[in-house]
């Protein structure tokens, strides 16, 4: 079962046991989330894990295939506005990284 | 500072120049979109942080964030807020007020769990792994941060304080950045504004240039025949070239005079006088903005060791390559990327997560990423800006620019001015709030 299922069930408020397990999981696990320092360089203008309430576009939440093809056509956008010429300091890999650590943001 | 002064200040952090009234504060909740500090990552370890500027306060932020409640985060600083120097140029033209500015602590404490430590550094002992402070107590720490910011070289001339306040660098946004918006008021038609630019690399390479146009723009509009002249000791614009050569060209053409490549010999503050490789040139107000090098507490303590004004350090962790244990972040630090508060969060951030990583027993993330980015005002209403990307060069062992990744607008413009607010207040959020 992956992580994201059992923190939905134990937010549910499902068993016991389980939700307990899902925090020893973590206890155990130092392990940094994947693409989270390269989503940092987002919190600057996009607040922190993207959630945004005075800054630009608030990113958590959207899915990760909208935020891949946002960032890939602004890349070829001219003449770049800001964001623009930003999306050209990621990789394709790097970008697929990004997309998905913000869009599990809640 | 009394205590309306403190609270104040320190629900300012984030929301920029909007008055808030103390009863509002109050009751303030922490807002929905700030993060909570995990409690459950299995990673402990103490950090001392030095410095609550953009860097130090993002890495204590961050080092809780992503480390939780095992990693204890110390933060020593002297001043009860962090006075901002992005926008401060602002304050030159009216726009902002210095108290618009500044960021106080308490988010800091109470929504982080960082201690906050009001004091001066005598001592670090990097062997015994522990911190000094002026009232003869001790911090110890497993790691420790040094964001001390930049110290100014004392131009000739200028050695009494007496005459610092004659001749203000306003480059450390305060008491002088008022002090030259007064001199900026006190001139009369027709007077003369020199600024020196020193050589790079200095604290936010645009900020100069940014400087000049903002106090043209002023004088054209209220002390017609005012002139700006701008002595830069580097050969050239070195930021936003196509922005301020069409700034100081056409845009405020007959106000801004501009010279590449002066050496400042000496300035009388007696005689209102700058003594350059030019000759000697008088005026009404003058500027000048020293050469700049890392904070005291880095050279005191052996960390200068690139050209013994600069701390040497590894980009993948912020360590120091003079004493291991210890990182150094933000304007202090010799790397590739510039000086600016925008890019020292981000360095902060790649050291929060380097830190949690080797408290944990991990090697550092082996090809961080880095952003810098900002807006220059070129007029009262109109700016321009400037990106750039960096990523870990292996080969180097530096940041260098990701190419095609680094340029700045292709016009100023007003939907850049007010984008300019919106940047800096979710900046300073990530950083103070």
């Amino acid at each position: 079962m992956n992580p994201r299922k059992l923190r939905l069930r134990s937010l549910l408020g499902l068993p016991i046991a389980l939700a307990s397990f899902y925090v020893a999981a973590q206890t155990t696990s130092t392990e940094p989330p994947a693409g989270r320092l390269l989503a940092s360089n987002c919190f600057q203008c996009h607040g922190y894990n993207g959630k945004s309430s005075i800054g630009f576009e608030d990113l958590a939440g959207e899915s990760s295939s909208e935020i891949y093809k946002e960032l890939l056509e602004m890349r070829s956008k001219v003449p770049p506005k800001m964001m623009d010429m930003h999306a050209r300091g990621y990789s394709d890999a790097q970008i697929r990284l990004i997309a998905d650590y913000l869009s599990k943001q809640r | 500072m009394n205590r309306r002064d403190f609270f104040r200040l320190a629900g300012m952090a984030g929301i920029g120049a909007s008055a808030i009234s103390w009863s509002r504060l109050a009751s303030a909740a922490t807002p929905p979109q700030l993060g909570t500090v995990p409690t459950n990552t299995g990673i402990s370890g103490r950090v001392v942080v030095i410095g609550g500027g953009m860097a130090g306060a993002t890495v204590a932020k961050y080092l809780r964030l992503w480390g939780g409640t095992g990693v204890s985060v110390t933060l020593v600083e002297r001043d009860s807020a962090y006075t901002s120097n992005i926008l401060s140029n602002l304050v030159l033209n009216g726009q902002r007020t210095i108290t618009s500015l500044q960021y106080g602590y308490s988010n800091l404490a109470t929504r982080y769990g960082i201690r906050m430590v009001k004091g001066d550094v005598t001592a670090i002992d990097p062997v015994g792994h522990s911190v000094t402070l002026a009232d003869g107590s001790k911090l110890p720490y497993d790691r420790l941060v040094i964001a001390p910011g930049v110290e100014f070289d004392i131009y000739p001339g200028l050695e009494t304080a007496a005459a610092q306040a004659k001749v203000p660098h306003a480059w450390k946004a305060g008491v002088q950045t008022t002090q030259l918006r007064n001199m900026l008021v006190n001139m009369k038609a027709g007077e003369t504004f020199v600024m020196t630019i020193p050589a790079k690399p200095y604290r936010c390479p645009p900020g100069p240039y940014e400087r000049a146009c903002v106090v043209a723009d002023w004088l054209k509009k209220n002390r017609a025949g005012s002139k700006v002249i701008v002595l830069d000791a580097n050969p050239g614009i070195i930021a936003e070239p196509l922005a301020f050569k069409n700034a100081f060209d056409v845009v405020h053409k007959g106000v801004i005079e501009y010279h590449p490549g002066v050496t400042i010999n000496s300035i009388d503050a007696s005689t209102m006088t700058l003594n350059t490789n030019l000759g000697n040139l008088k005026a009404k107000v003058i500027n000048a903005i020293p050469p700049h090098k890392a904070g005291k507490v880095v050279v005191a303590n052996g960390l200068a060791n690139a050209g013994g004004r600069w701390a040497g350090v590894d980009v993948l962790t912020y360590q120091s390559t003079a004493a291991p244990g210890i990182h150094v972040i933000g304007d202090a630090s010799a790397t590739t990327q510039p000086k600016a508060g925008h890019i020292a969060n981000q360095e902060a951030k790649i050291c929060a997560d380097a830190i949690v990583r080797l408290l944990a027993g991990r090697s550092p993330d082996p090809s961080p990423i880095t952003n810098s980015a900002c807006y220059s005002p070129i007029t009262a209403d109109t700016a321009s800006w400037l990106t750039a990307v960096f990523a870990f060069d292996p080969v180097s062992g530096t940041m260098q620019p990701v190419p095609g990744a680094a340029g700045e607008a292709a016009a100023r413009s007003q939907d850049n001015y007010n984008e300019m607010f919106k940047w800096f207040n979710t900046l300073m959020e990530d950083s103070f709030a």
